[in-house]
């Protein structure tokens, strides 16, 4: 049979390999989806599709999902969606997508708001900050147009006690003492455009410290007004038991979880009940303990990404350790546990926490307290709108904004990869990863004062007094020039927690703001007084948040000069500087001491 | 008679088995009743449920997640069928024993079932595919079209072996009403006509029974559509599933020869 010529043996395999060869050249022609442009080059803008990605949506993980944007929102989310041929596409494979975080607590001012939006915060809830300018950020959150800062929604003005924390930032604060003051209170605050209503209820005794504060009566007053004038009422507390007394005044949420001890199951159930949310702020809470995420976090961080500013509140810390962060961990757990609705909140810019980057800290801290990672991130995204009464954002879904956040990496799994971010769109609009220096530069001169033309400097401001009176203690200092020298006479005074008083320059045109001045080396001046200890103080990018690096001096009877090199104020950011200041410190005394030919160079 | 074949080479054992291929493909070709709805069934379900309802909608999730299906659907026509109907039929026929008279190894039948099939299952991927891409506007990888293609048509050996078991068994009239059955219950109840989600929870967890769930997950798998669960869990259903399914059909071949 092999040998006949006729026979299908010989034809076959010809038949065969020409089978398989059409069926493998159809399946080399069917049409493949469109080249999509791995994340790392220039991102695109305004309308684009993210293919391929992981979805966050504000609740689950939805793998090899497609994400359509169109003219700053979010146009369509789906699997294998059907997209213009011409349509700029990011490759999504090995990434996840989730909507930009929202910080439900943090305190503004100056630029922090591109810190939080390099870092994927698109959307911050400010406990406290100035009315004027809240105000002044409001129209941004409105508008889809190109911006370099994200959203605030904020409390403005604080309700607390004259005296009381919130007051002692050297910012004007208006304060009420009785419960018959609160609809007025409320009724302003509404006016103003507070978005909800926060109060303090701080008495300081979790830090040994003893501060006036509001009473019960009208905190209950308060809360009540709030929702009179259909307003959210929330409330710092430090300690259980004022969260638990918050809870029964109608509180609507903590703006922090307490420190002092772990709440029993039967309390996490009666706020579960009642429908109270919980921001814990556990990144200031840890800081407080002595166990600030900071490093952590600056180490999981590209250098150029972080601000001075974040650089300098992140290595901050507190003066001395506040609570331990295995009580508030504990309590969290079982908050959440009992269906307590939690909202992830970092607190910035205090001692140990940064605007935007903290936000990564505080997924894995609640993490630790046993939220999964789709339960942290939804602390992040979908629930603080949700619990605010705020639409159009922290939900990855058709028609919302699209302010976006996109990760290397498969969060679902390894919740610390947050930090390794490919891309942030606010508004469709990518977002520059790293950090532009937007610091004035200092003039090329060395010489501040000689002191000859009375308290002026060769640039910035002219020398001031400055004293604890600021915030509220009852320190004082007078300046003069006489004789070609700065006089500087004033008695420090018991009042605050750290007495100072002395005298004080800017090197930039507003006092303490910080400028560069990178390349100098050394504070040199000349120094006489009455024998007494004095300290040079530096403050760095963060002068409101941050204590500044402190050396000491003597000024004895003869002229002395005194050189210190600027490492020694181990300042976080040496090239940044906002002020100089030379004062007494410590315990209560008179003193009196002259300053002359002061150089910075 | 009796041949023994242990002298003859792999050369010759191949070109035995292509040989009754081509015969078996011919003369299933040639039987309207086995060709037309096996190669016209599926590409008339896909063109109306994936081309003309999911024409212009917002998403290619539909058309291409029913390409994986019925693209299943397509192999396990001609599996179940050729094994089924074909074998209970040649076996009351007659013709099966002629063909054991012959020298031909059973291997050489069996690899020619399976490569009928496959042929089939390879035409109707052929035209499902052309639908697809260039009809309801699907878009895969090069590598996806390659392993969707690839798992579908390599559906044919465990479909086969449930064909083997009904064939084996059923006496031809039953046989033709069992297979029917069978193959419109287990596609169904499997997914292949729409998607698995759409049955109730307790449907879904039977599915499990089935090898035609476990080949469109593995199907669905290489274009990201199936359900998650992970491969090894399908692939060791399956092979347990197939090994059942070729005991049962031993059992029933043994009962025959005892005849």
């Amino acid at each position: 049979m092999a040998g006949d010529e006729r026979s299908p043996w010989r034809r076959d395999p010809w038949i065969a390999a020409v089978a398989v060869a059409v069926f493998a050249g159809v399946l080399m022609v069917l049409p493949v989806p469109e080249p999509a442009d791995p994340p790392g080059g220039p991102l695109p803008e305004t309308n684009f599709a993210v293919v391929d990605v992981t979805v966050f949506d504000g609740e689950e993980f939805r793998p090899h999902r497609d994400v359509r944007v169109e003219d700053g929102r979010i146009r369509a989310v789906g699997q294998r969606l059907r997209l213009p041929d011409d349509l700029p596409r990011v490759d999504g494979r090995g990434h996840t997508l989730l909507p930009g975080l929202i910080d439900a607590h943090t305190h503004t001012y100056g630029m922090v708001l591109n810190d939080s939006l390099r870092f994927g915060v698109t959307t911050v809830f400010d406990q406290f900050t100035q009315p004027s300018l809240a105000a002044m950020k409001r129209p941004a959150r409105e508008s889809l147009a190109r911006t370099d800062e994200a959203d605030l929604f904020s409390a403005g003005n604080l309700a607390t006690a004259p005296g009381g924390h919130g007051t002692q930032f050297g910012v004007p604060v208006e304060t009420l003492t009785s419960a018959e003051e609160a609809p007025a209170f409320v009724a302003a605050r509404k006016e103003e455009g507070a978005d909800w209503i926060k109060i303090v209820w701080e008495d300081g005794g979790t830090f040994g410290a003893d501060i006036p504060t509001l009473d019960r009566e009208t905190i209950a007053a308060v809360i009540e007004a709030a929702h009179a004038e259909e307003m959210l009422a929330v409330i710092h507390i430090s300690t259980l038991e004022h969260g638990l007394a918050a809870l029964e005044m109608g509180i609507d949420g903590l703006v922090h979880v307490w420190g002092d001890e772990v709440i029993s199951e039967a309390d996490a159930a009666r706020f579960a009940e009642a429908g109270v949310f919980v921001i814990p702020t556990l990144s200031v809470r840890v800081a407080a303990a002595g166990e600030s995420m900071g490093p952590e976090l600056l180490e999981a961080t590209e250098p150029e990404h972080v601000s001075p500013m974040q650089r300098q509140t992140l290595t901050g810390t507190f003066p001395r350790p506040v609570g331990t962060s295995e009580a508030a961990v504990e309590s969290v757990r079982r908050l959440h546990a009992a269906g307590v609705r939690i909202l992830a909140g970092t607190d910035a810019p205090n001692p140990g926490t940064g605007f935007g980057i903290s936000m990564h800290g505080e997924l894995r801290l609640l993490e630790r307290a046993g939220l999964s990672p789709a339960e942290a991130l939804e602390a992040a995204t979908a629930h603080p709108p949700d619990a605010f009464g705020i639409e159009d954002r922290g939900r990855l879904a058709r028609g919302r904004i699209a302010d976006l956040l996109l990760v290397a990496g498969d969060l679902a799994n390894d919740l610390s990869r947050s930090t390794a971010i490919a891309g942030v769109w606010k508004d469709g609009f990518p977002v520059e990863a790293a950090w532009v220096a937007s610091y004035p530069k200092a003039p090329d001169l060395y010489l501040i004062s000689d002191f000859t033309d009375g308290v002026e400097a060769s640039f910035g401001l002219d020398w001031q007094e400055t004293a604890d009176s600021l915030r509220g203690g009852s320190s004082h200092a007078t300046l003069s020039a006489r004789d070609g020298a700065l006089h500087v006479e004033g008695a420090l005074v018991p009042g605050f927690v750290f007495l100072w008083a002395g005298a004080i320059w800017s090197p930039g045109e507003e006092r303490l703001q910080p400028v560069d001045l990178t390349g100098r080396q050394v504070v040199r001046f000349r120094v006489r007084g009455d024998g007494g200890d004095y300290a040079v103080q530096l403050f760095g990018a963060a002068p409101q948040s941050t204590a500044p690096g402190s050396v000491p001096f003597t000024a004895p009877p003869e002229w002395t000069e005194v050189e210190i090199p600027l490492e020694r104020f181990e300042s976080a950011n040496p090239g940044i500087i906002a002020g100089l200041s030379f004062v007494a410190t410590g315990d209560p005394r008179e003193f009196a001491f002259e300053l002359d030919d002061v150089e910075i160079r | 008679m009796t041949v023994n074949t242990a002298r003859h080479g792999l050369l010759w054992h191949l070109r035995i088995a292509l040989l009754e291929t081509r015969f078996q493909f011919l003369s299933s070709l040639r039987l309207p009743a086995f060709a037309v709805p096996t190669l016209l069934f599926p590409l008339f379900f896909y063109f109306f449920f994936a081309v003309l309802f999911q024409a212009g909608g917002p998403s290619l999730t539909g058309p291409t997640y029913m390409l994986a299906t019925y693209g299943v659907f397509g192999v396990l026509a001609p599996s179940i069928f050729g094994f089924g109907v074909g074998l209970a039929q040649e076996r009351d026929t007659g013709a099966l024993l002629l063909k054991r008279t012959t020298p031909m190894p059973t291997a050489a039948y069996l690899f020619a079932r399976v490569g009928t099939a496959a042929i089939f299952g390879a035409v109707v991927v052929l035209a499902l595919f052309l639908l697809a891409g260039f009809a309801a506007g699907v878009e895969l990888h090069r590598g996806q079209w390659f392993s969707l293609a690839g798992v579908v048509l390599a559906a044919a050996l465990p479909f086969s072996a449930v064909g083997l078991a009904i064939g084996a068994w059923a006496k031809q009239q039953a046989a033709v009403a069992v297979v029917n059955l069978v193959f419109i219950a287990m596609s169904v109840l499997s997914g292949l006509w729409f998607p698995i989600s759409m049955l109730p929870g307790f449907l879904q967890d039977f599915a499990n029974v089935f090898p035609a769930y476990h080949l469109g997950q593995l199907a669905l798998r290489t274009i990201d559509l199936d359900l998650g669960r992970p491969l090894w869990f399908h692939l060791a259903l399956l092979a347990g599933q197939t090994g059942v399914c070729l005991a049962v059909a031993a059992a029933g071949f043994r009962r025959f020869s005892g005849r």
